[in-house]
Order: C-alpha cells, then sequence, then structure tokens
C-alpha cells in the first residue's frame, strides 16, 4: 500500500515538446486516481513515469516518503512493487494462463505450492480458474484482459497502473469491465491510477478524476465535481457536453453577454471571469408562456426551437434565445416533445450556470 | 500485502541506495555498426572506385581515365553490355506477364488447389539458376535433348529437326525467365491479396463490367507492383552469372557478368578496366533497387498473403481445369522437370545411352564422394552458409532489436545501414572485395574469409528484413509488462524476447542459409584451389564437359537445400518463408 506524490514532475520530448509539463499530484493510499484527456495530454507518459519506464527530465516522484524518481536518479520498473494493465493486454503468448500469473511471484520469493494456491484464488477472483491450462491466442479479448488483471494482482503490488486498459475491447464488453474493475478495486484498495480518455469510465471507476489537457493538469476533483463544477472551459467541453457562453459579470451573482442576456448565478467568493457553463441537461423546457413560478432562484428565458432530435430516453434540442449568439444546447423529456420552430420557455437553476476560466 | 512488500529484497519499501542512470551504449554500437560497414561495403566499394581510375602496370600510380575509354569503346566490351540490356528487358517483361497472370489466377479465380500452385512458385527458388540451366541443356539441347528426341519420335521426324535449342539467346531468356517470374508473382500476389473485393463490387455496381472493373480499378491498384515486380526481375536478369556462363557462352555471346569474370581470370591484370566496367552495372543497380523501394513504399520485401477483405473469386467455368494445367506449366520448367533431368542423369553411363539398365551407374556418385577437389568444395559449401547464416543473423538481429527498440541515439538509420548492401550485385561486390582484400595489410584473399565477407554482405539486407518483420510483431508491452513484474532487462530478455523472437532468428538463418549453398557470382571471382565451393566446382565441370558429375553433386546440393527446408518448417512454422523475396 502506498501514497505517492509527484512533485513538479516534468518531461520533455525531444527538445521542446513539455509532454508532461511540471504536475503537481498527491494520491492516497488505497485511492483510485484516473488520469482524463484527449490523446497527447501527457497521460500515458505520466503513468510510464511513475512505473520507471521513462526518467523525467524534472521534478520527483516520491512513494511513500522516498524519492523513486528523479532527474538524476530513477529506480527501475522492476524495483518499485507496481504491476501495471496495459493497452495491449500484453499477456505473454508463449506461456499458459497459469503461466502467466504465476511469473510475477518468483521474484518475490513466493514459489511451490504457495504460489499455485495464489494463481487458483486469483483466477477464481476473475472468473477464470477453469482456463488456467490455456494459452493465450486461444482466449477472447474479454479473457485475455481477465488474464492481465489476475497477473497484476497476484503479486499484491503497492501500487496498479492501468494504461487505457478497455480501449481494445468491444462496447458491451468494455461496460462491463469498467465495474469488473472497481469491483476489483474495492476487494483488493490498491493505489491505482487509470489512464483512459473515455469520461464515462473515469466517472465509473474513479475516487477522483484528474484531467489533463497538454501536459498540464486542469482540473482534480471527484467525478461529481469534475461534472457539476468544472474548473475551466477545456473540462467543461471534455467532460460530458455543455453550453460555454461569453460575456462578463456585472455583479458577483449576475452574468452578463454582450448582447443583453442575463445569469443569474450563485456568487462563488467574488470570483470574476468571462466564461460561464451550463450542462443542458440542467435546463429545463416549457411551454411558450408557461407559468413558470418565481424568479428569484432560477433564469427564465425565452426562445425558439431550431433543432430537436428524438432519441427515446431523451430529446436533443437547440434553442435559439435573443442575447445569445450560440443556440443553447439542450437536453429534454422525450414525452414532451416541441417541434421545430416551437416557442418554447426555459428555465435554469442558479446553481445550473457555473463560472470557469477561459483556457 | 505490506508483508509482502518487504519481503523483496531492494524493493522500494527496501530503501537501498539503487537508483542508477543508463549507460549511454550508442557509442560503441555505432563504431562497431561503422567499422563492419566500412570493412563490408565502404571499402570494396572505394576501392572498387579507386581501382578503376588507375592501370595496373603504372605502378608509379597515375590517375587516369583509360580504363573507362578501353571499357567503353571497343566493341568487343561494348556489345555484353547491349545483350544484358536487353536481356534485362526480355527477362523483366516476360517474368512481368507471367508472373502477374499467375498472381491473378491463384488470388482472385476459382481454380483448383491455388495454394499447391502458390508453394509451388515459391519452391522454384530451391533450384539454383545455374543448375536448372544445365538440367535445360538434358532437356532442350538441339541433337540429344530428350524434348528433341520425343517429338522426333513421335512424328517420325529427321534427326536434322529440332524444335527447341537452349544455345541461343532465345533459351538463356527462357532459363532466366523460369527463376525471375516468381519475384513478379510474389510482388504482385501480395499486392493483389491487399486489394479487398469490395473495392471491385463497387466498380460492379457502379456499372462496370468484369473487364472494364479489371482495367480500371484492378490495374491501377497493382500498378505499383507490377512496377517493382518488372523492376526486380530485370535486375536479377543483370546480375545472374550461372545461367549465361552456362548458355551464352557456348552460343558466343558475352554478357556484362561473364566479361567481368573474363577480365578477372585473364592473364593480363585486368582489374582497373573490370573496375571501370562493372561500374554501369552497379550504378544501375543501385538506381533500380531504389527506383523499386520508391515505388512499394517503406515496405522492402513484400509479404506473401496481406490480410485484406473477403474475396470473391472469379469464376473460370469450363476454362477452370485448361487454366489449372496450364498454371502447373512454370511449375514443371522450373522444379520438375531440371530435378527428374538431373536425377535421372546422375544414373547415367552415358548421357545419349537413353534409360535402360545398360545405361544406370552409381560412378558418378562414387566420383563426386572420392575426389579430394569435390570434397573439399562440400566442406566449404557448408561450412560458409553456416558462417554466413550465423554472422548475418546475428548481426541483423542485433541491429534490428536496437531499431526496433529504439535503443540508441540515431536508431533510425539502422535500418537502412543494415540494408545499405542491397543494391550492390554479386559479382561487383566480389571484385571490390579483392580489391580491398589482395593487398597488404588485409590479405584475405585466398582464404574462407573473403568468401564469408561476400556472403555476409549479400545476405545481410535480408536477414535484416526478416528480423525486422520478426520483431514488428513482438510489442514493446510484452518486455514491459515482464519488467514491472520484477524482472531486470536481462531477465526479460530470457524470458520474453528470446522465446518470441525465437522463430524469427531460426527464419532469418535458414533463409541466408540456404542462398549461401549455391552462391555463386560472388564465389566464382573469389575461390582459390582451397577455397572452393560446390557450384564453382559445377561451373568447372561444366567447362570441362563432366555432365554425369554435375547432375550427382547438383542433386547433392538439392537435397541438403531440402533437408534446410524441412528443418526450416519444423523449426519456424509453416510461413517461414514468407519473407523470401
Amino acid at each position: 500500500m502506498a501514497v505517492l506524490d509527484l512533485r513538479g514532475l516534468l518531461k520533455i520530448f525531444g527538445t521542446d515538446v513539455r509532454a508532461v509539463d511540471e504536475i503537481d499530484l498527491h494520491i492516497e493510499h488505497g485511492e483510485l486516481i484516473s488520469l482524463l484527456g484527449p490523446s497527447g495530454c501527457g497521460k500515458t507518459t505520466t503513468l510510464r513515469l511513475v512505473a520507471g519506464f521513462i526518467e523525467p527530465d524534472g521534478g520527483e516522484i516520491v512513494m511513500d516518503g522516498e524519492v523513486v524518481s528523479s532527474g538524476s536518479s530513477v529506480i527501475p520498473p522492476e524495483r518499485r512493487n507496481m504491476s501495471m494493465i496495459f493497452q495491449s493486454y500484453a499477456i505473454w503468448p508463449h506461456k499458459t494462463v497459469a503461466q502467466n500469473v504465476v511469473y510475477g511471484l518468483k521474484f518475490r520469493g513466493i514459489t511451490g505450492a504457495e504460489a499455485d494456491k495464489r494463481v487458483k484464488s486469483l483466477l477464481s477472483v476473475v472468473q477464470m480458474d477453469h482456463l488456467g491450462a490455456r494459452y493465450p491466442g486461444e482466449l477472447s479479448g474479454g479473457q485475455q484482459q481477465r488474464v492481465a488483471l489476475a497477473r497484476a494482482l497476484v503479486v499484491e503490488p503497492a501500487v496498479l497502473l492501468l494504461d487505457e486498459p478497455l480501449s481494445n475491447l468491444d462496447a458491451n464488453l468494455r461496460e462491463e469491465m469498467r465495474f469488473e474493475i472497481r469491483r476489483l478495486h474495492d476487494e483488493f484498495n490498491i493505489t491505482s491510477i487509470y489512464v483512459t480518455h473515455d469520461q464515462a469510465e473515469a466517472m465509473v471507476t474513479s475516487d477522483r478524476i484528474c484531467v489533463m489537457n497538454s501536459g498540464k493538469i486542469e482540473q482534480v476533483g471527484k467525478p461529481s465535481d469534475i461534472y457539476d463544477i468544472p474548473a475551466t472551459k477545456f473540462v467543461a467541453e471534455f467532460v460530458g457536453v455543455t453550453n460555454s457562453i461569453r460575456g462578463k459579470m456585472s455583479a458577483p451573482d449576475l452574468f452578463e453577454t454582450g448582447d443583453g442576456a442575463k445569469f443569474m448565478m450563485n456568487s462563488d467568493g467574488g470570483k470574476m471571469g468571462e466564461l460561464v457553463s451550463i450542462r443542458p441537461h440542467r435546463i429545463q423546457v416549457h411551454p411558450e408562456n408557461a407559468d413558470v413560478g418565481g424568479s428569484d432562484a432560477q433564469n427564465v428565458l425565452d426562445g425558439e426551437v431550431t433543432r430537436g432530435y428524438y432519441f427515446g430516453s431523451t430529446v436533443d434540442y437547440l434553442v435559439k434565445v435573443p442575447g445569445l449568439e450560440e443556440p443553447l444546447r439542450v437536453i429534454g423529456d422525450p414525452h414532451q416533445f416541441f417541434g421545430l420552430g416551437s416557442k418554447v420557455r426555459l428555465t435554469i437553476d442558479k446553481s445550473a450556470v457555473v463560472l470557469v476560466s477561459d483556457s | 500485502m505490506t508483508q509482502d512488500a518487504q519481503q523483496l529484497p531492494g524493493m522500494v519499501s527496501g530503501g537501498e541506495p539503487s537508483a542508477t542512470r543508463k549507460f549511454d551504449y550508442s557509442v560503441i554500437v555505432w563504431v562497431v555498426l561503422f567499422i563492419l560497414l566500412i570493412i563490408l561495403v565502404a571499402n570494396p566499394i572505394f576501392q572498387l572506385f579507386k581501382e578503376s581510375f588507375f592501370v595496373s602496370e603504372d605502378e608509379a600510380g597515375g590517375f587516369t581515365f583509360k580504363n573507362y575509354i578501353d571499357a567503353f569503346e571497343t566493341s568487343e566490351y561494348y556489345k555484353p553490355m547491349y545483350i544484358t540490356m536487353m536481356l534485362a528487358v526480355s527477362v523483366g517483361s516476360i517474368s512481368l506477364v507471367v508472373g502477374a497472370v499467375m498472381a491473378w489466377v491463384v488470388s482472385r479465380t476459382d481454380i483448383p488447389f491455388p495454394n499447391l500452385i502458390r508453394n509451388g512458385i515459391l519452391a522454384s527458388f530451391v533450384t539454383p539458376p545455374f543448375l536448372g540451366a544445365i538440367a535445360w541443356i538434358f532437356l532442350a539441347g538441339r541433337n540429344e535433348g530428350w524434348l528433341n528426341k520425343w517429338i522426333r519420335g513421335i512424328f517420325f521426324l529427321s534427326d536434322e529437326f529440332y524444335l527447341f535449342d537452349i544455345f541461343t539467346m532465345k533459351g538463356v531468356v527462357f532459363a532466366m525467365s523460369l527463376y525471375t517470374f516468381p519475384l513478379v508473382f510474389i510482388v504482385v500476389l501480395s499486392g493483389l491479396n491487399n486489394i479487398s473485393s469490395d473495392v471491385e463490387d463497387a466498380a460492379n455496381v457502379a456499372g462496370g463490367g468484369t473487364f472494364n472493373t479489371m482495367f480500371n480499378i484492378t490495374l491501377p491498384l497493382v500498378a505499383p507492383s507490377l512496377f517493382a515486380g518488372f523492376i526486380l526481375a530485370a535486375l536479377e536478369a543483370m546480375i545472374l552469372f550461372g545461367i549465361p556462363a552456362v548458355l551464352a557462352i557456348p552460343a558466343g555471346q558475352h554478357t556484362m557478368t561473364t566479361q567481368l569474370r573474363a577480365f578477372m581470370v585473364s592473364e593480363d591484370d585486368l582489374l582497373g578496366l573490370a573496375s571501370a566496367y562493372a561500374m554501369p552495372m552497379l550504378v544501375l543497380a543501385i538506381c533500380m533497387v531504389w527506383t523499386r523501394s520508391t515505388i512499394l513504399g517503406r515496405r522492402g520485401y513484400a509479404t506473401v498473403g496481406g490480410k485484406g477483405g473477403q474475396r470473391r473469386p472469379q469464376k473460370l467455368g469450363a476454362w477452370r481445369i485448361p487454366v489449372f494445367l496450364l498454371s502447373l506449366l512454370p511449375l514443371v520448367c522450373a522444379i520438375v522437370l531440371p530435378a527428374l533431368a538431373l536425377l535421372t542423369t546422375s544414373f547415367m553411363k552415358n548421357l545419349g545411352g537413353g534409360l535402360n539398365w545398360a545405361n544406370f551407374t552409381l560412378w558418378n556418385y562414387h566420383f563426386i564422394l572420392t575426389n579430394d577437389a569435390v570434397r573439399v568444395s562440400i566442406y566449404n559449401t557448408v561450412l560458409l552458409a553456416i558462417m554466413a547464416a550465423t554472422g548475418a543473423t546475428i548481426v541483423a538481429a542485433i541491429s534490428a532489436f536496437i531499431a526496433q527498440r529504439k535503443l540508441i541515439k540515431g536508431h533510425q538509420y539502422m535500418g537502412f545501414m543494415a540494408t545499405a548492401p542491397i543494391g550492390i550485385p554479386g559479382i561487383v561486390l566480389a571484385i571490390g572485395l579483392f580489391s580491398a582484400y589482395t593487398k597488404q595489410p588485409f590479405v584475405l584473399y585466398g582464404t574462407l574469409w573473403i568468401m564469408f565477407l561476400a556472403y555476409l554482405t549479400k545476405y545481410l539486407p535480408l536477414a535484416y528484413q526478416t528480423s525486422n518483420a520478426a520483431l514488428t510483431s513482438i510489442h514493446p508491452e510484452l518486455e514491459e509488462s515482464c519488467r514491472i513484474m520484477g524482472a531486470n532487462r536481462l531477465q526479460v530478455f530470457k524470458d520474453v524476447t528470446i522465446p518470441l523472437f525465437k522463430t524469427g532468428i531460426i527464419a532469418s538463418w535458414i533463409l541466408v542459409f540456404m542462398p549461401s549453398l549455391r552462391e555463386l557470382s560472388a564465389s566464382v571471382l573469389l575461390w582459390t584451389t582451397n577455397t572452393k565451393v560446390i557450384s564453382v566446382v559445377i561451373v568447372d565441370f561444366y567447362e570441362e564437359s563432366l555432365l554425369g558429375p554435375i547432375s550427382a553433386l547438383g542433386i547433392l546440393l538439392l537435397l541438403i537445400t531440402l533437408v534446410a527446408i524441412v528443418l526450416g518448417f519444423r523449426l519456424a512454422g509453416r510461413d517461414f518463408m514468407r519473407s523470401a523475396g
């Protein structure tokens, strides 16, 4: 079990590509944190720095109070007591399932009956106990992934690293394996870093999410915080869909666009900014001139539907609202469908209007 | 879990001062590789270049253009160049047509046993071209050729009549094409297999008929493969020594390769003249290789059996069986007939004596197995092939590994370095090696080492491509996952890299071993009495008209090759020959 600290971690590729740009991150003992971001954001590089496969150009990685990587010295991967799940599963094709799983134990002085016992128990945890004698070539992608999990967990590592482990699986299996990974984490409680570009994966599996972009950390927080209170425009737009509205604050709790649309919001300690984010499903759609009650707690806007796609469980609207350059994206209730050109009234809770920094 | 972590010696929690910086090995690797390349390529080519500008008698060492003027002024020397070019174009064209049509038939029609035809064509690499040419003398000699005799017999024709005469330029073109069309076949087949039938279906749906589709869609898509195949075949025809030596010289013609040998074995010291004469061939060969690799992109060697979409075979209908039989013809001409001819001849007392017990003898085998020169040559051949295969495989495996795993600075140039000799014709390489290593301080001429260098250089690119292809299929994450489980670099190498790379290494070894067994074009200039190899002995015997012993020796050579192939299949799997070509 381990506490990890990344301090000012820097990795430069070539002469000037700052793949990981002086990031700071504290990971608690037994926590599963995911690094979420688009490709090229530095998340995999960060993971490989933690694993010890590459050396940082600056800063340090501290594990339980001891520096394991710094600009001047790096403890090799095999001496970190970590495990890693790879994107390609990286199951050795020339070893059977059981031989794959048992491999790491010999380096930990566990052999013979004790090793067999552990392999058996881990294979049954991942529901592969009947396939121990098979070769990887005879397994499906999902089964290979389970072998990779068993192999990583059997050594009871201090830290588990997962590099986009589900990206090669098909959609159904991916969904199932998300829950599986979370279940295994709850059972073993190993400090884990999970790299992914899939927000749903990050939401389901993680205790905290660290959103990265261009080598920098945009925001770290619980999944609900990342979604409800995005700190930056990038986070708001990368995690889920959102309406980004540009303007300025005319009071600590009032945001105004250049064309005169006004949004009431909760004052955030007097913070100022020029951009707000409103999630489409936080906007309610009502018929034209509907009585929506007082307007102290919520914003009321009138507009016209310019697009409405029916999805079964939701309807995806674009609503043109006077005073806004871009139409608002609204996720509505399918039981009350408004056709193209319908006049509608929108209500938005004050708490749904979130000030974000413009990065 | 905490307890387990502490059991680990030297683990993070142990607090041992274990951190180390990786030592930069790049310098050492590059120095070794550079020295090797200087010995193998740079020095021989430089010496060749230098010799071409000096006249041998002129020990004062004056710079001169005399060699070039001599080489290109006299019509006697000019004519072989013309013949060689004509050969290259005709052989290239015939190979293109035969190879492309066969590839289309195998890839796109419902012909029976397409794999038999494919593997059969690949197997024609097994017969050494010079041996095939000799066998074809037995088959298509003007007077004694079996085919001519049969035809006379069947149609009651006079002894004067003949249909085939192998000792003509047509014969040379025919024999060469037999061994070059597989090159086109492989490249075009790979091109065709990479085109999904969907593309062709789309054209059909859009209203194009079968032929319209073929000319407007399929043909343009395989055009690069066709062009590359033509270049490969023409290049091979240009640099082949064996077939013209066997068939053209008796017909009174020289090609550039046989002319080069004539210069080298001349009583006069014509090294300078030979060097100058080799230049156009070297330049042309390098241009052709460069053009081919540009056309094919970075793929270098084409691999047979690429993945494509589902292919819908063209129905041949009533033509199915005739086309199948016709497709067997190149196979029969390249392997079956020559092998039969050699086998039969090897047991015959008298070539014209016919097939009967009175004419049966084991003398030819007795002769080759008791003749000291032959026995030495068998020993030399096998030893050299083992050395070349081992040497090329080691160098190739290490440099491919460095390149693939990006282990040192400049790793991206590794492939270029290892495949640099690819454009150098064997006979030109031999002249270069001869110039470089017959004088102080490096006298290698007269030893097996100079031939080893020639073989190593010639086959290094092939070994590199094979190793590289094998390594590409080993994902680096397989090694990294081993590392993170607790294995150090050495253990990773032992437990993961070697077991997975093993097949590729074996394939590379055998792919160098087989052509080394019958290397002729370099050996024929580098041998001395004690360093003869089988191929050289065969050419020697041919010049002395010892056709019986040649047949026996040829059969022996084929047997050794077959053993190597069987070993390859057993050790490296069914597909080990796929990177050949």
